[in-house]
């Protein structure tokens, strides 16, 4: 039976540095240390790291496979990368931004050169720390990420995503520029184990990795997911260095489930935000440290959220009095 | 800690007799070791056996039933601590709360919606279960009245809250006969409300300020005669609820606190975000979620992740293997191989919605497994595809012979080639991309 009485775990959470502000050699307004937690999340022996969980709003450089329930709650924005990672900071208030380079996906792209002008347009527009997710196309990868890692070096970027079969691209990027990655395996956590000692082989240290277990949409697998993140988690707290990094909830599909596309039109936002936001929460629940989401009404509705669960972490002693 | 089922065989009678349901008394034992039985079963037992059995074998957290006939849900009787060491069994009861200071046409509003909201996915009718009533008024038969107005429309579990014995007479001689469950007994009025759930049969929530007080008030509450009980924490935040109910859980479990054996009851109204309150009460063992009644969108999410977090993780959930139709495909239309996982079955199918293109998905029998866990495990492979093209008739179907896989079968597009002799078009890998891969790719 699980022995989760211990208030003295073996290992703790590592920590990663998202972001670079001018001490720190990059051009961001506020850099984020998360990870450093010990113990089980919001028990009573739980020791927090710095940060809350971070809301990441994502962004796209190419709206046609976006979510239409999104362009029409961003509006005209959709269409340019810089103006919206501005609306992200100042308006909806999300701590990070994720660049999602859709354009990448069309078949036949070739535009390199758009690569750095997106990710430099986005870095001038907004002092958030940001994160990339390239290529799902492996014959082009290679060049994408080294261009983002070149536009964004200093800065300290999240590049997005590797997998067991393709991890070498990502992880150059990370090394050369010196960005942290998102490694991720299909909710198995033998695998997540085995990529981050794959990485750790050619050279990437545990403060440059965030582990994805691959999060599933509210209703369509999440629950795997988020067993996957409670299983890595106490694998970490048990001492096991290589689960011993922050993870991420990136449910990119959320938006297209059944119950909000059928939902009537004008009940269509708040099913989704409600779908990202309970997915979110279960998640940092679990342990996630880094939390994305895509509708613009998720992010206040998920901050006061994990402001009410954050606030009271302490609360109660192990006695439980 | 809890007995070995040998220790136990020990102290058994060893007639083997059968009139505990089990063929034998080692059976029997392994039961009582794990929870599953009652003690009571067994008729031979002398007193020694009994007093030392009693304590250590029965379930370490006890199961209790709200309300009666089909709306009733049973509650309690779980054995792990994470879902992925077993399974949860007994999901959380989530009412509505109403209040006896509302007016008749407001509370008929709420029953109505408990009493008929219902969503329907993955094969089950989801429905929110009961409804609380919360005793604010002045006149203790307030209360009285405000439980008649619901009878009147349905028959749902009710949860009466009030600490008042007065007010709590009045709502059980509406519907005591319901087995309401009472929130809560009180260091103060305990006496009182033992005597009532005991008269009633109902289950009886026990509050405390803090768990150490809870024990005490368990022992007397149980001293008092009434068993059916739920721990009422009452946690300032939802973060001091996950705190104390994984401790709960934890010494249930671990039987180092007997006392704190019993489902949970979490009244979600103290937190500045109900989100935040429901969430982690469906995640962290509760037992009954007492909330404000919630929006639409907030039922069908809250409802989803309950039917998500206490789904059996042993058992994948899979799609019956078979050609299914995307709106009505003609003879040109193109056939997506894919697995019979529900997870990848939906997410495909959904996009392929998106697509407005008729199609026909053709789910192959991978015993639940998704895209790459089947390639990996060679469960997914050219004669599985080739088998299933012929026992679905696909090729009467269609004009063509091609047939589009998913990205991550890619390794096997020669052999189901070789083997089929349809042409394979390897799709997207992201089913996000389907949409583009159809308009860009596919010509019959």
């Amino acid at each position: 039976m699980t022995d989760t009485t211990s208030s003295e775990w073996e290992g703790a959470i590592g920590t990663v540095t998202l972001g670079a502000t001018a001490g720190e050699g990059g051009t961001r307004t506020v850099s984020y240390r998360i990870g450093g937690d010990q113990g089980l999340p919001y028990t009573g022996a739980f020791r927090p790291g710095e940060h809350q969980p971070l809301i990441v709003f994502e962004i796209c450089d190419d709206p046609s496979i976006w979510s239409p329930l999104v362009k029409n709650a961003v509006g005209d924005q959709v269409n340019d990368p810089g103006d919206w990672a501005a609306t992200v900071e100042k308006t909806y208030r999300a701590d990070m931004v994720r660049l999602v380079l859709t354009s990448t996906r069309r078949r036949g792209f070739e535009d390199f050169p758009s690569i750095n002008r997106t990710v430099e347009q986005v870095l001038s527009s907004t002092g958030l720390p940001l994160s990339i997710e390239g290529p799902s196309e492996p014959a082009i990868e290679s060049e994408v990420f080294q261009r983002c890692g070149e536009a964004g070096q200093g800065e300290r970027l999240l590049l997005g995503t590797a997998e067991a079969t393709r991890y070498r691209s990502v992880a150059a990027a990370a090394l050369t520029y010196h960005h942290a990655m998102i490694a991720q395996s299909p909710i198995d956590i033998n695998l997540a184990k085995q990529l981050n000692i794959l990485l750790r082989e050619v050279g990437v240290p545990a403060d440059q990795i965030v582990i994805d277990p691959y999060t599933g949409a509210l209703g369509y697998g999440f629950e795997y997911s988020y067993s996957a993140m409670e299983r890595i988690r106490f694998a970490a707290l048990k001492g096991d260095s290589d689960l011993a990094m922050p993870m991420i909830c990136a449910a990119g599909d959320t938006l297209n489930v059944k119950e909000i596309r059928d939902a009537p039109a004008d009940e269509q936002d708040q099913m989704a935000i409600r779908w990202e936001v309970y997915s979110s929460l279960a998640a940092a629940i679990a342990g996630a440290a880094v939390l994305c989401v895509r509708h613009p009404g998720s992010v206040p509705v998920l901050r006061q959220a994990l402001d009410a669960l954050w606030v009271s972490r302490q609360e109660v002693k192990a006695d439980g009095t | 800690m809890a007995l070995k089922a040998l220790d136990i065989y020990k102290l058994l009678p060893k007639k083997n007799c059968k009139e505990c349901g089990v063929p034998t008394c080692l059976t029997f034992a392994m039961k009582l070791a794990s929870g599953k039985a009652e003690l009571d079963l067994c008729p031979y037992l002398d007193e020694t056996a009994r007093s030392v059995l009693g304590s250590s074998t029965r379930p370490p957290i006890r199961k209790v039933k709200v309300g009666v006939g089909e709306r009733s849900f049973t509650i309690g009787d779980e054995t792990v601590f994470y879902r992925h060491e077993k399974t949860f069994y007994h999901q959380p009861g989530i009412v509505f709360s109403i209040t006896d200071e509302m007016d008749d046409g407001s509370i008929r509003a709420v029953v109505g919606r408990v009493r008929d909201e219902k969503l329907t996915r993955v094969g089950a009718d989801l429905m929110i279960n009961g409804i609380a009533v919360e005793h604010t008024a002045a006149d203790p038969a307030a209360f009285g009245r405000a439980v008649a107005v619901i009878e009147e429309i349905a028959d749902l579990p009710e949860v009466l809250i009030t600490t008042d014995p007065v007010a709590l007479e009045a709502a059980l001689g509406q519907c005591g006969g319901f087995r309401p469950l009472i929130a809560s007994a009180t260091v103060e009025n305990y006496v009182a409300f033992a005597a009532l759930a005991k008269k009633f049969g109902c289950p009886l929530a026990v509050s405390a300020p803090d768990l150490s007080a809870m024990k005490d008030l368990v022992t007397k509450v149980i001293a008092a005669g009434v068993e059916n009980l739920v721990l009422d924490i009452v946690p300032a935040s939802p973060g001091a609820f996950i705190a104390t109910s994984s401790l709960v859980r934890q010494q249930s479990l671990a039987r180092s606190v007997p006392e704190l054996g019993y489902p949970v009851l979490y009244t979600t109204a103290t937190s500045s975000s109900p989100d935040a309150a429901i969430v982690a009460g469906i995640l962290k063992y509760a037992g009954v979620i007492v909330t404000a009644p919630l929006s639409k969108a907030e039922t069908y999410a809250a409802l989803t992740l309950r039917q998500n977090i206490y789904t059996d993780p042993q058992k994948p959930i899979q799609m019956n293997p078979g050609l299914y139709r995307i709106g009505s495909p003609g003879m040109d239309a193109p056939v997506l191989m894919t697995v019979n996982f529900s997870l990848t079955y939906f997410t495909l199918q959904g996009y392929l919605e998106g697509t407005r293109l008729p199609c026909f998905m053709l789910v192959v029998d991978t015993e639940g497994q998704s895209v790459l866990t089947a390639v990996a495990a060679g469960k997914l492979n050219e004669t599985l595809v080739r088998d299933s093209l012929k026992k679905f008739d696909v090729e009467s179907q269609v004009s063509h012979k091609k047939i589009i896989i998913p990205g991550y079968a890619s390794p096997l597009s020669g052999a189901i080639e070789d083997a089929t002799g349809w042409k394979v078009l390897v799709g997207p890998r992201d089913a996000a991309e389907i949409g583009e891969f159809l308009e860009k790719e596919w010509k019959a």
